[in-house]
């Protein structure tokens, strides 16, 4: 066993692990970050990938990299849709409270 | 095994659990903590396998900029509703992951279709066609650093692109704010008082991001860096000053800023068309120009990156729709 | 190749522009400006058809000049311009609805119009896996924006949305991660005689088809689509029904029919089948019971889908060319069909001021035009003679019905026709109760009833240039 095969199996782990987080969480927060860490294994197993010769691959890395800032723009513009849609669902609650 | 793979098991081990935790920590809040340690953890990994353009976009964006994002999340959002992570679950899920990854391990060690590669013989014929062309081709590309030019020469249409995955998501994050006042505010969320006396702080933080910044766009056609890290740091820059209160609200009104958000895309749109209809084709740079082109092209990249993953960060009604 | 460029970057400067102008131009103008770059764009899409079908096979273009392998590739073959044709048609189509319709659209819809028809033109074009998966993306990121244009309502909807997509796209790129480091390949062409049956590929493909499979609504992983697509404004809702969801199946075609080895391809090809015939069922009950107009008409998207699945998972089984025919003609008869639908639907809505299929009472007498677009659009949908439903649903049942080892494929189809007869027919049905009828609004302005039926009528008109589609698509669009 090296390291690549270490860090492959690891990505896929979190992968792994944050796919079914993703499938049995409710919070859209904790989901997200299921999705977020889908992408760090996704990129963990990119980089070992590219690692496989001695000096690394760097079309893989280029690809890591603009995965990095869609994943970031993503991540920015789902976290605030879901802060607006709960703070509407709670205006909605407290509406049916007070009728 | 042996003793130069402790590293990289503690690494693993370290990750693992901090991934673990950030799905299924009780409190929101540590998840949300353990997910930022998360990102500062993985910057390490990158820079132990040899990539260090990644890690320095990772500790910007994933430990610098998420962090932010998900403490504008903590302050905004009400308590979590559902409390019911029962233990089995959580732990399920660990065994799940590890006894299929370990499935997945053996089967890398057994069958060796996808490590063969590089391991056996560093530069074997299984390396990468596209890989080994890419370096050959550096030399003519313009610039020094292999990474850059697969960004903003082999693969500059990819780029192109994610410059404007970037501008839809700003985009998206402006329909949070319809142009009709309503009189409620969705999104707007107040930043902590004490924020305001990071200040000083701020004061020296800022203008070392900055200059650190400028520098890592400079030295990207030659060693690791370029746009994208450039452009990351820039923007943790403009998020500190705005969170202190330095710098004051950008105006979507103002044409200086809709245009710096849409240089890049727009000028490397532009270089697109002007190499087809004056050019060799769509995004075939003129020899004697490429390296120049693709600094352009940086530049207006970086400026519109930065101010771009600012608002996605912070930018409020103000920002974005007066 | 020119043509097709320009087809592919009118509407994304356009959309730039649009952007950086802001209120600087008046709502109108703005309107018009988008609508003027979609003609163009449609222009260039028709000569770059020509071209392609002149050259009489695809053309490549090597990005920056450099051999082939090293830069990403664009492809025009005659499906991917017939697709550029077809996109710009039904962003003209539905920007001339949104720009007359009374009920008016946010400024913001233009550029963001805009950006999903550059996105969808990029999605075509685009012969390199990676950059695929950045096309998913910007489809998926402008689809969630214009679907959080209709405002509070819809930010639950559009949050859960970009999620699963966000997932979707991580399947697919951890499928091609696999794929680049089995065979050190991202361009589909270098990567297609290269392919083995081993155990990456294969679990390379499972992830790919799985994201994308969810990105497209394929039943089982549909569920999201009817919330989002109901939530949405109703231009917004035609536009994503209609052709958001085409792209991934798009890539899942050309992922199966092209990347994979042969003999994976046929053994997924009966699993993609029978899905298919399943969300025919399943999804046309969904839509019978539906209370809701708009969800009802969601609810079809996913049972029509299920046709195209059927269509390509027997492509792969057999091989057969004609199931390519198919599958793209129903691609753009569903289209053109839903987009009616939808367009007919909204403004039934909100001239009668109701959300239910049951205010739709007496329809034919207070809001005849729209219920006659609906009417016809359905018509497709069922596959009535001769419309381009019926075209594509001709081609499909053809080569199932001579042999008699596939009849129970054609007894899906057969099933699948029925229940959509049923959903169609059941608000047809409502609509001439003329005893109890909804009031509608009194107020003037029909124009959007118009512009909702001229959808329709083109899927009609589709039959009549059935033969020149069919030689197009023949060509195998590769």
């Amino acid at each position: 066993m090296s390291a690549i095969e270490l860090y492959l199996t690891l990505g896929v782990a979190v992968f792994l692990l944050s796919l079914h987080g993703l499938m049995t969480l409710h919070d859209p927060i904790r989901r997200l970050i299921a999705v977020n860490l889908m992408g760090a294994g996704t990129f963990l197993v990119m980089v070992s990938l590219a690692k496989r010769s001695a000096v690394p691959d760097p079309v893989l890395h280029a690809l890591v990299v603009t995965g990095l800032v869609v994943a970031i723009s993503a991540t920015a513009f789902a976290l605030r849709l879901i802060i607006a849609a709960s703070k509407h669902d709670e205006e909605n609650s407290e509406d049916s409270e007070q009728p | 095994m042996s003793l130069e793979l402790l590293p990289d098991l503690i690494l693993t081990m370290l990750l693992l659990i901090m991934a673990w935790g950030a799905l299924y920590a009780p409190q929101r809040a540590d998840a949300m903590t353990l997910f930022i340690g998360f990102g500062v953890v993985v910057a390490l990994t990158w820079a132990r396998l040899d990539a260090p353009d990644l890690a320095l976009a990772e500790a910007a964006i994933g430990a610098g900029l998420t962090g932010v994002l998900l403490m504008h999340a903590a302050r905004a959002l009400p308590a979590e509703l559902h409390q019911s992570n029962r233990t089995a679950t959580y732990w399920g899920a660990l065994a799940f992951a590890v006894v299929a990854s370990l499935m997945f391990l053996t089967h890398l060690l057994y069958d060796d279709s996808l490590l063969s590669a590089g391991l056996l013989d560093a530069e074997s014929d299984m390396t990468p066609r596209l890989r080994t062309l890419a370096d050959a081709a550096v030399a003519d590309s313009g610039v020094e650093h292999p990474v850059t030019a697969v960004l903003l020469n082999f693969r500059a249409w990819d780029t192109l692109l994610e410059l404007l995955v970037l501008l839809f998501a700003l985009n998206g994050l402006r329909q949070l704010f319809p142009d009709k006042r309503s009189g409620d505010n969705h999104a707007t969320s107040q930043w902590p008082e004490s924020l305001a006396l990071m200040s000083a702080w701020a004061r020296v933080l800022a203008p070392l991001l900055v200059v650190t910044g400028g520098y890592l766009l400079w030295r990207g056609s030659s060693e690791p860096g370029g746009a994208f890290q450039a452009g990351s740091l820039l923007a943790a820059a403009a998020v500190i000053l705005r969170l202190t209160g330095l710098l004051p609200a950008l105006r979507w009104s103002s044409v200086l800023l809709r245009l710096s958000v849409v240089a890049g895309a727009l000028f490397f749109l532009a270089v697109a068309a002007a190499t087809a209809i004056w050019g060799d084709g769509w995004l075939t740079y003129p020899d004697a120009y490429s390296g120049l082109l693709i600094i352009a092209i940086e530049v207006f990249a970086t400026l519109s990156i930065a101010i771009t993953l600012s608002l996605l960060v912070i930018g409020e009604r103000e920002d974005l729709r007066t | 190749m020119n043509f097709a460029l320009i087809s592919l970057a009118v509407p994304l400067f356009a959309g730039l522009l649009l952007l950086l102008c802001g209120h600087a131009l008046k709502t109108r103008t703005t309107g018009f400006l988008a609508i003027a770059s979609t003609v163009v764009s449609l222009a260039a899409a028709w000569f770059a058809l020509q071209t392609v079908a002149n050259a009489g096979a695809s053309i490549m273009l090597d990005l920056g000049g450099w051999e082939t392998g090293l830069a990403i590739r664009l492809r025009l073959s005659s499906l991917s311009a017939l697709l550029l044709l077809f996109t710009a048609l039904m962003h003209l189509l539905i920007g001339l609805y949104a720009g007359f319709s009374r009920q008016g659209i946010a400024r913001d819809f233009w550029h963001l119009s805009c950006f999903l028809h550059g996105s969808l033109a990029a999605l075509w074009l685009s012969a390199d896996l990676f950059n695929l998966y950045i096309t998913l993306e910007l489809l998926g990121l402008t689809a969630v924006a214009m679907v959080a244009l209709s405002g509070k309502k819809a930010y639950r909807p559009a949050a859960n949305y970009l999620i699963l997509s966000l997932a979707a796209s991580l399947f697919y790129l951890l499928g091609v991660a696999l794929l680049y480091g089995r065979y050190g390949e991202l361009d589909v062409l270098l990567l297609a005689p290269r392919t083995e049956a081993d155990v990456i590929t294969r679990l390379a493909l499972l992830l790919m088809t799985t994201g994308l499979m969810l990105k497209a609504a394929l039943w089982p992983l549909h569920l999201w689509l009817p919330a989002a697509h109901a939530s949405a404004p109703t231009a917004v809702s035609a536009l994503l029904s209609g052709l958001v969801v085409k792209g991934p199946l798009f890539i899942l075609w050309v992922l199966w029919s092209e990347v994979a080895p042969p003999a994976l391809a046929q053994q997924i090809g009966p699993v993609l089948g029978i899905a298919g015939m399943i969300a025919l069922t399943a999804g046309g009950l969904s839509a019978m019971r539906s209370p809701y107009i708009k969800t009802l008409v969601a609810y079809s998207t996913v049972a029509q889908l299920g046709y195209a699945l059927m269509a390509l998972g027997l492509l792969l089984t057999w091989q057969l060319p004609q199931m390519h025919i198919a599958l793209w003609l129903f691609v753009i008869a569903h289209g053109l069909a839903k987009a009616s639908l939808f367009l007919a639907a909204g403004e039934m809505q909100s001239t009668l001021g109701t959300r239910r299929v049951d205010g739709l009472r007496g329809a034919t007498q207070t809001v005849p035009v729209a219920m006659f677009a609906f009417a016809v659009a359905g018509g497709s949908l069922i596959g009535l003679p001769p419309s381009g439903g019926f075209l594509a649903k001709w081609v499909l049942l053809e080569p199932l019905l001579s042999e008699p080892g596939n009849w129970p494929w054609a007894i899906g189809v057969l099933l699948g026709t029925l229940v959509s007869a049923a959903y169609i027919f059941r608000v047809v049905a409502l609509a001439f109760d003329r005893a109890r009828i909804n009031p509608p609004d009194t107020r003037t302005g029909r124009a959007g009833h118009w512009l909702a039926l001229l959808p329709a009528l083109m899927v009609w008109g589709m039959a009549l240039s059935g033969e020149w589609l069919i030689q197009l698509l023949a060509g195998g669009g590769v």
